[in-house]
């Protein structure tokens, strides 16, 4: 009954904040309450987004981050998918991934970058490390929760019905605990998003992390902030576009809030 | 992966990974990839160097009080916009634009305003702790049962009492959860902003290092950081367990990253 | 046709306590009978029905079906769950075509036989449709299709209609006993609903409080097909239920339920 205006409403709320900050900014700029080479203006920035967003140069930057992102996102889901089935499939690899997965989870895995430079060099591997090395654990972790999570008897059925128990894994098991397994897919690659990004800052000789850096050597406060907004709409998009896709995918299964 | 881990299955773990990658080391043979044990023989120098102290000491107080800061600061937005559709509304959309944004790549423009000191540092970590603080509150609010708020209202009970005498506990257990995040989020967000500035701290340490070719070095960094990273986070489940020993269990998905 | 041979089973708990489950069952179920499993809850009425079915290892005895040992689950016993247990990402249609695929069925042939199994549980015309759309009753339909499918010799039915409500499940027992009437499938029926016993059942068996064991088997010489409100108007019908009803509860003789 009250979708319609009710959406709007919440909308226009969620507006509010934003055009806040965005007006603050303006007038703090525009007033010169804040130096150009401190805080530039709102317009200004827009328009540097503009005119780089349509700049082959910076586009091939943004690809290059694109590509670490998506190689080391894509590396993550496999590997965490794999090892979370096996987790809950194997009473001995649950045993002996579990611990190493509670020591491994909460060390911050920026700090092996320096590692993953010497033994990988300064070139995408250790960058795509570092991705793969971050977002496998949240994959992993929703993973193995999930499906241990299964309902037993969903399994039982689906053997009943003949089919054996790798048929059941993949058939039943996997697809059951799908929701989960696209949570931990989500999480990670909004921190795949992330750590492409510091890893570009860190070191790189391109990328958008890498422009950021550049303009901050160089104090260019206007280029410091497009790829900052360009990373965060990357980011919102990549999530949108994982939305739709999760949306599609869990057609069967009872709304959850998230 | 829903049991808890004991402890000696733990140390075994570490231990395993150690021997492993001493095992990895020797048939590797690369300068830049030293075995376990030359690494941990650094560790007794590093800790009894005054100086590199006296810089782990500063990095650990700038992340205790920007996690102290931000857990202040969430937790109250968080609750609020548990119970208030509108307040709700009002924070979803910002956050989740910052939530893609990689918190310590906001530090060349945070330095560029609050200069190379403790503020930007701590600034930094106080925004990277906020978000999973927020999140994990709002959440923890909204699963307040309704029907014990009434009862609250029907004792005589006014709105704040509730949200802090209702709410706050029973949302205690999920709030714990997010300052679990929160605070390897911190230890992550301090050590890739001191890799960024470069200034001082853990993360300076590590690359100076690099940079000097003390490959040693680096990897005893490495394992001080990471061993940072379990004991806080074991630390810190212990006084949730004992703090939330009402509540089920919680099995959150540790993601960690800024 | 099912033996159950001696059968116990113990769970052990987190902290290392054991919880006797069965106690020494033993019970033959001949082929074609329809045999009900009574108790109160918890009494471990639905473990013995995991254990035929072969989802769950006795801890001592043996459960035998013509002669061959239960080692694991087999399409010759098919379940159907109180809590339903359908794939939520499959739609009617998919559920009801997972054994005929596993079976190795040819696809025409399976799409054949699913929907002629869809339209006998009364549910043409809701094939594509996913079973978060459908009512409790539906749902239940809809599994007891997906176990008939890959043609069980035997039916292991935990509380089937324990979850619906009391007018949903009166249709749901009538449409059983019509479905049962044509091919007279062995029928292993779990349940605590003495009258539901008493008016599927050939035979009914009596468990005691945890740990379950055998307490009565009581045939119930009732004319079929039977029809239920036939049978609520015979005084047969009632003496079973009331009779049955009085040994249940001379069991629970001390804790109040």
């Amino acid at each position: 009954m009250r979708a319609r205006s009710g959406i709007a409403t919440v909308v226009l709320i969620g507006a509010l904040p934003i055009a806040l900050i965005v007006g603050v900014w303006h007038v703090l700029a525009a007033t010169g309450m804040a130096p150009p080479s401190l805080l530039p203006a709102p317009s200004a920035v827009a328009a540097r987004l503009v005119q780089q967003w349509s700049s082959p140069a910076y586009l091939e930057h943004a690809a290059s981050t694109l590509l670490r992102l998506f190689a080391g996102f894509g590396i993550a889901v496999i590997a965490g998918i794999a090892i979370g089935v096996a987790v809950t499939a194997s009473r001995w690899v649950g045993a002996t991934v579990t611990p190493l997965v509670r020591v491994l989870a909460p060390v911050p895995k920026i700090a092996l970058y320096p590692a993953f430079i010497l033994t990988l060099g300064f070139g995408d591997a250790s960058k795509i490390a570092l991705v793969v090395a971050d977002a496998v654990f949240p994959i992993l972790l929703a993973t193995a929760q999930g499906t241990a999570a299964v309902e037993p008897k969903l399994a039982w059925s689906a053997q009943a019905a003949g089919a054996s128990r790798w048929r059941c894994l993949l058939t039943v098991v996997l697809p059951a605990a799908l929701p989960s397994v696209l949570t931990g897919c989500r999480i990670g690659l909004v921190i795949s998003c992330i750590v492409v990004f510091l890893a570009e800052m860190i070191t790189s000789t391109d990328g958008l992390g890498h422009l950021l850096v550049r303009a901050a050597r160089s104090f260019q406060t206007v280029d410091m902030f497009v790829p900052l907004i360009t990373i965060s709409l990357l980011g919102l998009l990549l999530n949108a576009g994982f939305n739709a896709v999760r949306r599609r995918l869990l057609a069967g299964f009872p709304e959850t809030t998230e | 992966m829903t049991r808890p881990v004991s402890a000696l299955a733990a140390v075994i773990a570490a231990a395993g990974l150690l021997a492993a990658w001493e095992l990895a080391a020797w048939l590797a043979g690369i300068d830049g990839f030293p075995p376990a044990s030359r690494a941990l023989a650094q560790i007794p120098r590093i800790l009894t160097d005054g100086e590199a102290l006296l810089d782990i000491a500063a990095s650990v107080q700038r992340m205790a009080v920007g996690f102290v800061l931000g857990v202040a600061a969430a937790v109250p937005i968080g609750l609020t916009m548990g119970r208030s559709r509108h307040v709700a509304a009002f924070f979803n959309p910002l956050l989740m634009m910052i939530y893609p944004v990689p918190k310590a790549a906001l530090m060349p423009i945070i330095m560029l305003w609050l200069g190379v000191g403790d503020a930007s540092k701590t600034l930094v970590i106080f925004l990277g702790v906020t978000l999973p603080v927020i999140y994990h509150s709002y959440q923890g609010s909204r699963a307040v049962e309704q029907k014990m708020l009434w009862s609250a209202a029907a004792m005589g009970m006014g709105g704040l009492s509730r949200l802090v005498r209702i709410v706050l506990p029973a949302a205690l257990p999920e709030i714990l959860v997010g300052c679990r995040t929160g605070l390897v989020l911190a230890l992550i967000t301090m050590v890739t902003s001191e890799m960024i500035a470069r200034q001082a701290g853990l993360g300076n340490i590590l690359f100076n290092a690099l940079d000097m070719a003390q490959y040693d070095t680096v990897y005893a960094m490495i394992v001080i950081v990471g061993v940072l990273g379990f004991v806080l986070d074991a630390a810190f489940e212990r006084l949730r367990a004992r703090l939330v020993a009402w509540a089920a269990p919680s099995h959150a998905i540790i993601a960690g990253t800024t | 046709m099912i033996a159950i041979e001696a059968v116990s089973k113990t769970f052990e708990t987190e902290k290392r306590r054991r919880l006797p489950a069965l106690c020494d069952i033993s019970l033959a179920v001949a082929a074609g009978e329809f045999v009900s499993i009574l108790g109160p809850s918890g009494c471990g009425k639905s473990t013995l029905l995991y254990i035929v079915g072969g989802f769950v290892a006795p801890s001592a005895g043996a459960v035998t079906v013509n002669g061959q040992r239960v080692t694991g689950p087999s399409p010759d016993r098919g379940p159907v769950f109180q809590e339903f247990a359908l794939f939520p990402w499959k739609t009617v249609l998919g559920n009801v075509m997972y054994g005929l695929q596993r079976q190795g069925v040819a696809r025409q042939q399976a799409l054949a036989r699913a929907r002629e199994l869809i339209a006998m549980v009364h549910l043409a015309g809701y094939e594509n449709l996913y079973p978060k759309e459908l009512s409790g009753g539906m749902k239940q339909r809809v599994a007891i299709a997906r176990t008939l499918a890959y043609r069980p010799s035997i039916l292991l039915m935990d509380e089937p209609f324990g979850a619906l409500d009391a007018h949903t499940r009166t249709r749901l027992q009538n449409d059983l006993l019509d479905i049962w009437e044509r091919d007279r499938k062995t029928v292993l029926f779990v349940t605590h609903s003495v009258e539901e016993a008493v008016f599927l059942s050939d035979r009914v068996v009596t468990m005691t409080r945890a740990p379950g064991r055998l307490k009565q088997i009581i045939a119930i010489d009732l004319p079929r097909p039977r029809s239920r409100a036939a049978l609520l108007l015979d005084r047969r019908f009632q003496d079973y239920v009331v009779g049955i009803e009085r040994l249940m509860d001379s069991a629970d003789s001390g804790a109040p339920a």
